[in-house]
């Protein structure tokens, strides 16, 4: 199979995933006790009121046509309307998916640039004590769930100290101001970089085992190498012979980093509750508090395609950094 | 068979003897050690932990004259202090141990049942099978854990078990993969060549050849498989979408957060969450451990 045909294959695989993933979602959802007008009826509405809107909504019309209903809207954009907020759920969730990204990529670069140089450091002095309590240590913010690492954050750098805000991402009187600049404009503000620390910090923290101790592997693995050998007797000094080391060692741990982007969604949503950080995560969690359906339906579907966009990116970046790999595609 | 008999022969079985050596090896390290220790003493928490606890764990607590006594320091009549609520913190975790290892081992136990068959299938049967298998494995990958759970619970009601059985449905996934691909570096090895040419059936080969040499790792996963239970249990707590009546480590610090004091009340904030990481931390050491001691990578 060309590398063409298995792009396109591996496209079509992705795309077929995550309209897959909207489909379930929908039949889900609808399949739940009563439908969406029966949490109008809670709200003071009269039966005429109901059937109207009903019709409205079209939950009258039968089970494929909104189906196909809801498919063609999602294509053009259209994720329904926010029950807590009375607005389009797009424009809600459009922000805070910024907001989470600005979050999360830069904090998972930092994780792996800092895990992975630290992860050749100690590959590189085997046997030390050293390395011994750098795995240790490295493990035991692994072992801490990341939400009570940002309490632990928050208590000594926020409450005790007073260094760092303990939650958001800037104040609500700078929110103010902000409103009617352009977005981007928040993030440049020394008050954003202050309320980002913390988050930033947890993330790194708590993610770092990674690449450390992958890092940690293939160095040790790559060390035992007779080329390096013959680089040492060459009388190779140790800085230069590092990095020939990191440069074939670092394999494993890029093909990792996007795994990682992908993964952390998960222990993102977490986080942003813990420092009420304004992300898709936060959002998820208090309109399942609030019921609101249409958001968590159109979070959890951003949710899947980000760590299914992630994983097919893995599989290409694979293919691109490795030529071993074979583009057959079913045999690993 | 006399019962001394059955003893004998079980002490000579296949498993036992693995267990044993792999026992042996395991505490030959120090820090194992350590964490074989941790392990017990907190195994015993669960065991013993609530009929050892000084008060109930819902029994709001009140000073001579009457009062409920809310955010008390630590003293002696209440070594972790009380909470918001004027209950005893210390009664709290112990009571807490045992729910919190009461989803962490049947979690952990369903996660390893699940993985080892679908693993041991996947590898050991090959062709169609194993493809859709493995497919169906990328696509529980796909799955974005904390997200889904949230929507599974609002759904299905916020339950002790409810959690339980969702953590198992959905995080044997790791261990499904690393199974199938040790069973399919066993398979390759002369024995099983051996066993299969002298017309062996297959449930004998998997039980008598193959499960013998997966054991040490399922027990590894087993372990690992604990701490990600108790780990993701309790952030599922903290986000306020498990049964809030069970007192767990994870609703405690959901509590103590939400009242806002984590720094001044840190008696009620700190020891649930040092808990939670002494318990998956061990369990990771013990993981680590195993494979430690057979070669230099690191498990991850």
């Amino acid at each position: 199979m060309s590398r063409l045909s298995y792009f396109v294959r591996r496209t079509a695989i992705t795309v077929g995933l995550i309209f897959l993933v909207a489909s379930a979602l929908f039949f889900f959802f609808r399949a739940m006790p009563g439908d969406y007008s029966s949490l109008l009826i809670q709200q003071g509405m009269n039966p005429e009121q109901i059937a109207q809107l009903r019709a409205d909504w079209g939950l009258d019309e039968p089970i494929y046509v909104q189906y196909y209903e809801y498919i063609t809207n999602l294509l053009t954009g259209n994720a329904g309307q926010s029950f807590r907020f009375s607005q389009p759920v797009w424009e809600l969730v459009a922000p805070r998916i910024l907001n989470s990204f600005v979050l999360v990529a830069p904090a998972i670069t930092a994780t792996y640039i800092v895990g992975g140089l630290f992860g050749a450091y100690i590959g590189r002095r085997r046997g030390s004590p050293l390395e011994k309590s750098g795995i240790i240590s490295v493990s035991v913010f692994h072992s801490i769930p990341d939400f009570f690492l940002g309490i632990m954050l928050i208590a000594l750098f926020s409450s005790t100290l007073g260094i760092f805000p303990t939650s958001g991402m800037l104040s609500p009187a700078t929110m103010l101001q902000v409103q009617d600049q352009a977005y981007w404009q928040r993030f440049l503000l020394p008050e954003f970089w202050r309320h980002y620390t913390l988050p930033f910090m947890t993330v790194l923290l708590y993610f770092m085992q990674y690449p450390t101790l992958i890092m940690r592997n293939s160095v040790v693995e790559v060390s035992d190498q007779e080329y390096l050998h013959y680089h040492r007797l060459k009388g190779l000094p140790e800085s230069k012979l590092l990095r020939k080391i990191i440069r074939h060692a670092s394999l494993p741990v890029i093909t990792l980093y996007p795994i990682s982007l992908a993964a952390s969604i998960s222990g993102l949503v977490l986080i942003e509750v813990v420092f009420n950080w304004p992300g898709i995560g936060q959002l998820l969690v208090s309109s399942v508090l609030a019921r609101d359906f249409p958001v968590i339906q159109f979070v959890f579907l951003i949710a899947a395609t980000w760590v299914i966009i992630g994983n097919f990116l893995v599989d290409l970046l694979y293919g691109v950094l490795d030529p071993r790999v074979s583009v057959a595609g079913d045999e690993d | 068979m006399s019962i001394a008999d059955k003893v004998h022969a079980y002490r000579n079985s296949d498993l036992a003897i693995i267990a044993r050596r792999a026992l042996e090896n395991l505490l030959e390290e120090r820090i194992t050690r350590v964490a074989f220790v941790i392990l017990a003493i907190i195994l015993l928490m669960g065991l013993i932990g609530p009929a050892i606890a000084p008060y109930s764990y819902n029994t709001q607590q009140t000073t001579d004259d009457g009062d409920l006594m809310r955010y008390a320091e630590p003293s002696l009549e209440h070594p972790l202090g009380t909470n918001d609520r004027g209950e005893d913190v210390l009664s709290r975790l112990l009571y807490g141990a045992r729910a919190t290892l009461i989803t962490g081992l049947l979690a952990g136990g369903l996660m390893m049942t699940i993985g080892l068959t679908v693993g041991m299938t996947a590898g050991y049967v090959g062709g169609r099978t194993e493809s859709f298998l493995m497919r169906f494995v990328d696509f529980m990958y796909g799955i974005p854990f904390i997200p889904f759970a949230i929507v599974l619970i609002t759904f299905f009601g916020a339950g002790f078990y409810t959690t339980v059985a969702i953590l198992g449905l959905v995080l044997w996934r790791f261990i499904a993969r690393v199974i199938r691909s040790q069973v399919l570096q066993i398979n390759q090895r002369p024995y099983i060549m051996a066993a299969r040419a002298t017309g062996a059936s297959t449930p004998w080969i998997m039980r008598k050849h193959i499960l013998p040499n997966i054991a040490n790792m399922a027990a590894l996963f087993f372990a690992m498989g604990v701490g990600l239970a108790i780990l993701e249990q309790a952030g599922l707590s903290f986000i306020g979408v498990t049964d809030p009546f069970t007192p767990t480590w994870g609703i405690m610090i959901r509590n103590a957060n939400q009242a806002g004091r984590i720094a001044e009340a840190w008696w009620w904030t700190f020891p649930p969450g040092i808990m939670i990481a002494l318990t998956v931390l061990s369990l990771y050491l013990l993981g680590r451990g195993y494979e430690g001691s057979s070669d230099d990578e690191v498990v991850v």
